[in-house]
């Protein structure tokens, strides 16, 4: 049973031990194509032109929207910031449960994956902000937080699985033959070479988290969405409202991603020198 | 190709039939979080005031109603793209909607009231200063603490009842509504009304209106016969004696 959970490689891993983007995330730019025409300049472009020449054409009501807004900004990064920080530890303790051969550490970590994954997002916002109001009360930013990071720490733990997976085995062999114990092999020898397939994912994750923050506003939370909301549940400028809020979240998701690949970039620094 | 003109064909008789039907029925809209204006009862319905009234109107005009239920973030998106004909969902007749939507004559006039949980009190909004006021996104109720211009911290939710269960769970310290939703949960609705109590009420008016989209004013008329034919025919007192309880 457990010989065949391992030598089955998980979802997301070919078999040369890439990691897929996973279906649904951004296509991350690459860096190695050092053309200035690619899709992520091109996005980046027109999102950044479109919303200059609204706002100095039109200036009411587009820059009029552009000023309402930067407030809910600050909460959509704060929410962020905070899921991120409690996600990936949560994901990596989760990956390392989902391989560890205690029965009982495994079936935790398997059932937590399960569970969270299969509920939706915004189920899981409503119960813990809504239902579980019942027995305890949390404000808006904590439930946001716990909502977002268990169950994108959920998504992470396959992450790092994958990642830790796509290790050869004779790495931990090598390791083990040459007196470490285990802690010392995952911590020095496995977890540094699996950074580099995991962080593009993980960095996808984290834009992914990113967008899926605009769910928070359904517990009134004045994220960067809810002011958005409001504003055209004032002004009943549904389009205009909808298209300045679109061109902000990708302008942020863009530069995002920029930012994961240019990391990605340095940890495959050894990869490039072959 | 073929199969798609073929079946292009073969359903346009089909939809011009139903667009003929569709002369005499109206597709009205509603948001039936907002009791006793509008709500589901046990069984999912949709009932409350503004349908028995329109229901009433419908059938004084010969028109035939077909309700649905619709979030209240985005009914007037949703007038706007025509996707139903008329809004009966306690609408307020504001100078800002009627630039861009086209109303009824007013069908029954409202204040905002202040709810506040048990024990606790305010005579005003400035006695709410640097507290946590709740209310419905894009309500009127939302735009009178807005312009109150007291220091309060406003919380939008998407729909008054979550609002008044986080007032009730202390997250926030008043609800602010339309009077007969805020009656209705203070001295009404189980589970609520033992936990809440009415604060204070604005002194303005406020009138609700049908809406319908700015190019249809066959339609307002049709509506304005309809609501002075069911005031004429004693209707209206009925049905308020019925859902208001006065």
């Amino acid at each position: 049973m457990r010989d065949n959970e391992e030598n089955s490689l998980p979802a997301g891993v070919a078999p040369e031990g890439k990691i897929e983007v996973p279906a649904g995330g951004l296509v991350l730019p690459d860096s190695e194509k050092g053309s200035l025409v690619n899709a992520w300049s091109l996005s980046l472009v027109g999102a950044v032109v479109v919303l200059t020449v609204l706002c100095t054409v039109w200036p009411d009501p587009y820059l009029e929207i552009l000023c309402f807004v930067p407030e809910g900004l600050l909460v959509t990064f704060e929410v962020t910031i905070l899921s991120i920080i409690c996600a990936i530890p949560l994901g990596l303790i989760t990956g390392l449960g989902r391989l560890s051969h205690n029965r009982v550490i495994n079936l935790i970590a398997s059932t937590y994956v399960e569970v969270i994954r299969g509920i939706p997002l915004l189920v899981q916002i409503f119960y813990i902000y809504y239902a579980l109001a019942k027995f305890l009360q949390v404000s808006g930013l904590t439930s946001a937080v716990i909502a977002i990071s268990f169950c994108y720490g959920a998504y992470m733990g396959e992450v790092f699985r994958a990642g830790i997976m796509a290790i050869p085995k004779g790495q931990t062999e090598a390791s083990r033959s040459l007196g470490f114990n285990k802690v010392q092999t995952m911590v020095l020898v496995v977890l540094p070479q699996a950074l580099r397939t995991i962080v593009p994912p993980v960095g996808n994750e984290c834009i992914a988290m990113l967008k899926d923050t605009s769910l928070v506003s359904v517990m009134a939370m004045p994220d960067l969405m809810q002011y958005g909301r409001s504003f055209a549940a004032k002004s009943y400028l549904y389009f205009e409202t909808y298209t300045i809020i679109a061109l902000i979240y990708l302008i942020i998701t863009l530069l995002l991603s920029k930012a994961v690949s240019i990391l990605e970039s340095r940890l495959n620094y050894y990869d490039k020198r072959k | 190709m073929l199969r798609r003109l073929l079946c292009t064909v073969l359903l346009l008789p089909t939809l011009l039939c139903s667009a003929a039907s569709a002369a005499e029925k109206i597709v009205v809209a509603t948001n039936p979080e907002w009791p006793p204006m509008e709500f589901l009862d046990d069984e999912k319905r949709i009932i409350g005031y503004d349908i028995d009234m329109m229901n009433a109107i419908a059938a004084e005009v010969g028109l035939e109603t077909e309700f649905r239920m619709t979030a209240w973030d985005g009914i007037f998106a949703g007038i706007a793209a025509g996707n139903y004909d008329v809004i009966a969902s306690a609408v307020t007749i504001t100078p800002e909607r009627q630039k861009a939507f086209a109303f009824s004559v007013p069908y029954y006039d409202v204040r905002q009231i202040v709810v506040l949980r048990k024990g606790d009190s305010a005579a005003n909004f400035e006695a709410l200063k640097g507290r946590v006021i709740g209310g419905q996104i894009g309500t009127t109720g939302i735009f009178v603490a807005q312009k109150s211009g007291v220091d309060m911290t406003i919380r939008e939710y998407d729909s008054v009842g979550l609002a008044m269960q986080d007032l009730i769970n202390s997250r926030i310290d008043a609800v602010i509504c339309d009077s007969p939703v805020a009656l209705y949960y203070a001295n009404q609705k189980e589970g609520f009304a033992d936990h809440l109590s009415v604060a204070f009420r604005t002194e303005a008016t406020e009138s609700f209106g049908f809406v319908v989209q700015k190019n249809r004013k066959d339609l307002v008329e049709r509506l304005n016969k309809g609501i002075e034919a069911v005031r004429a025919k004693g209707i209206e007192a009925e049905l308020i004696r019925k859902w208001m309880g006065d």
